[in-house]
């Protein structure tokens, strides 16, 4: 079941830096969401908020109605929530199967004494959660990686390694941290339509952060643009290419003025 | 299909070779000497300490100095409940659980200290333990230390002591590996490596890294408790120094030296503790520290991933040898989406020894 996420006045300082000030939307089931802006708008701070990574100073964070604010982040996963992050961060020297299959780890029932014994039942959802990892990794054609050590891929497959691993979970709210970040023309065409394909097969919600304004158009259904910590504004993407407060948050005052 | 043959046949070379293992391992105390049989016994009694170790520093990657303690608590455990004709099954789960109830404690508090705190606070564990053993001469027989024989063979076994005992090592550290095995395989095998890495990702995946450093150091407890149990069974003697600091950072040595997050490392380094001692002595008792700390920056040196790693080392010399004269171009290329997992595994291995190499 998708999840829905509300942000009311969310604070964030750190020290005397107002990092986020009083920002406030929400996030329908089932939707594409953009979070955009120029560097140091917050929006990766922001994002670090929803996975309980930041504790906001005020406000209030929920999802599909629960309040996580103040919430240790490995409960959040529990509620659905998965994320990626900027920088992929793979085990490398363990095999991309491994690191794929930590995306299950909720998923799997008992305690480390039936692990340690090898209780049928363990057994069974190893072998259940390792059959789903490998079908996962074929589907996106990554299968012949699956026994090699992560640390041997590109950064592009490190990238889809991290998305198909926090989709293992079968998380209700998948949070993108700059997906495109690094890759190249080919690999952000790939990548619209592996996310596209997941939300036509998937019951989720995702939110994307990112500067890639071609990967916003094409796959967002909303955006909220961010600007100093503060919301700039909230629609389509295309409202907010157009919208002058956000030529004017990205190029500059004067530049505006020219190019207007 | 070749891959599919290859790994039955593998399968199977596997449990015919568990098997002979096993036969000989039941065999060898009848047919060898008592003293290689008392050797093989105290490399039973390590291995089972620096398997312990090996879960919380080398899997899970807390540094931890005490290791020594929770060995030295399992054995007064075992010789207090021996003293007091407590029954051997009470007597071995007593040695396991005290010492996991106190490593839970202690690392209840210490696993929230970050990174080398954690170092700090179980440096304190055999530091304290060797007065505290002193002056509880009540239950530990104080600077004297205390015995209890508990390991002789019954009559109806016709066994020596030293075969009955190897049994008895046997069957506790072959169920402590396997338990081991297991536990670090899977679930919570995958949680102690991504604790070990990196913990803001271990929480995204919903893994508290908190408790998963407690859960590692407890089983490692318990492992040392095992292991204390286990050494009174071979020795019959514990004292002070049995837990004394410096037994503490041999097993640290011996773990990283078998190869740290690795089960047959725990195994190999349980032979080092054992060996080197009596290989340095014998070459010079003067001079066995420093001989001590040649081995181990010579092996380090060589194979920085431990002593379980020489055969992968080995192998890869001698396929990189063979492919030097043997590979005078690149083979042609097929897009790998489409070739069999293992094929596209082994190119890609291949491949990137190749640009190592230049």
């Amino acid at each position: 079941m998708a999840a829905s996420l509300s942000l009311k006045g969310v604070d964030l300082h750190f020290g005397g830096v107002k990092v986020l000030q009083d920002v406030t939307f929400d996030v329908e089931p089932g939707v594409i969401f953009g979070l955009v802006g120029p560097n140091g708008a917050g929006k990766t701070s922001l994002f670090n908020c929803i996975s309980g990574h930041y504790k906001p100073n005020s406000g209030s964070i929920t999802i599909s109605g629960t309040e996580v604010l103040g919430s240790a982040p490995y409960r959040l996963a529990r509620l659905g929530l998965a994320r990626t992050f900027q920088q992929p961060a793979l085990q490398l020297h363990a095999t991309v199967l491994e690191n794929v299959l930590l995306g299950g780890h909720i998923r799997l029932p008992g305690w480390p004494v039936s692990w340690a014994l090898r209780l049928p039942y363990t057994a069974r959802a190893e072998r259940g959660i390792r059959a789903e990892a490998l079908e996962l990794l074929n589907r996106a054609g990554l299968g012949w990686a699956a026994g090699l050590p992560a640390g041997e891929l590109s950064h592009g497959l490190h990238k889809g390694v991290e998305l198909w691993r926090a989709l293992l979970s079968k998380p209700a709210l998948l949070l993108l941290d700059e997906p495109a970040a690094g890759l190249s023309h080919g690999e952000v065409e790939q990548f619209i339509k592996t996310v596209r394909r997941i939300r036509a097969e998937q019951d989720i919600t995702i939110i994307i952060v990112e500067h890639h304004m071609g990967l916003i158009s094409a796959l967002t259904d909303r955006v909220v643009v961010l600007d100093h910590g503060r919301k700039l504004m909230e629609g389509t993407a295309a409202e907010a290419q157009s919208d002058a407060r956000v030529i004017e948050a990205y190029i500059g005052k004067d530049a505006a003025d020219d190019a207007a | 299909m070749p891959a599919m043959s290859s790994v039955l046949a593998n399968k199977s070379t596997r449990v015919i070779l568990i098997a002979v293992v096993a036969i000989a391992l039941v065999v060898a105390p009848l047919i060898l000497p008592a003293f290689t049989n008392q050797t093989l016994v105290r490399i039973g009694v390590y291995a089972v300490a620096v398997l312990g170790l090996n879960i919380v520093m080398g899997y899970t990657g807390q540094v931890n100095l005490g290791q020594i303690f929770f060995v030295g608590l399992g054995a007064y455990v075992t010789a207090y409940g021996v003293n007091h004709d407590w029954n051997i099954i009470l007597v071995f789960v007593a040695a396991c659980v005290v010492p996991g109830l106190v490593g839970l404690l202690v690392a209840l508090a210490a696993a929230r200290l970050g990174g080398l705190a954690i170092a700090m606070v179980t440096i304190a564990l055999p530091i304290v333990g060797v007065p505290l053993a002193k002056r509880l001469d009540e239950f530990t027989g104080g600077s004297q230390g205390t015995s209890a024989r508990f390991t002789d063979a019954p009559d109806w076994s016709g066994l020596y002591n030293d075969q009955w005992q190897f049994y008895i090592v046997l069957l506790v550290t072959a169920a402590a590996f396997l338990l081991g095995r297991s536990l670090v395989r899977g679930k919570y095998g995958r949680a102690f490596g991504v604790v070990r890495e990196n913990e803001a990702v271990a929480a995204s995946m919903g893994i508290s890294p908190y408790r998963t450093k407690v859960l590692a150091f407890t089983v490692a407890s318990i492992f040392g408790g095992a292991s204390g149990f286990l050494y009174l069974a071979a020795v019959q003697y514990t004292s002070p120094e049995t837990l004394s600091f410096g037994h503490s950072i041999s097993l640290v040595a011996a773990m990283v030296i078998g190869g740290a997050g690795s089960i047959a490392g725990a195994l190999i380094g349980g032979a080092y503790y054992v060996f080197v001692p009596q290989l340095t002595n014998a070459i010079d008792p003067n001079l066995t520290t420093i001989s001590q700390g040649a081995i181990l920056l010579v092996v380090l040196f060589l194979l920085p991933q431990g002593l379980v790693s020489l055969p992968r080392v080995v192998r890869r010399l001698f396929r990189r040898r063979t492919s030097r004269s043997s590979l005078p171009g690149n083979p042609p290329q097929n897009s790998p989406v489409h070739q069999p997992a293992t094929d596209a595994a082994r190119e890609g291995l291949e491949k990137t020894e190749r640009q190592d190499r230049s």
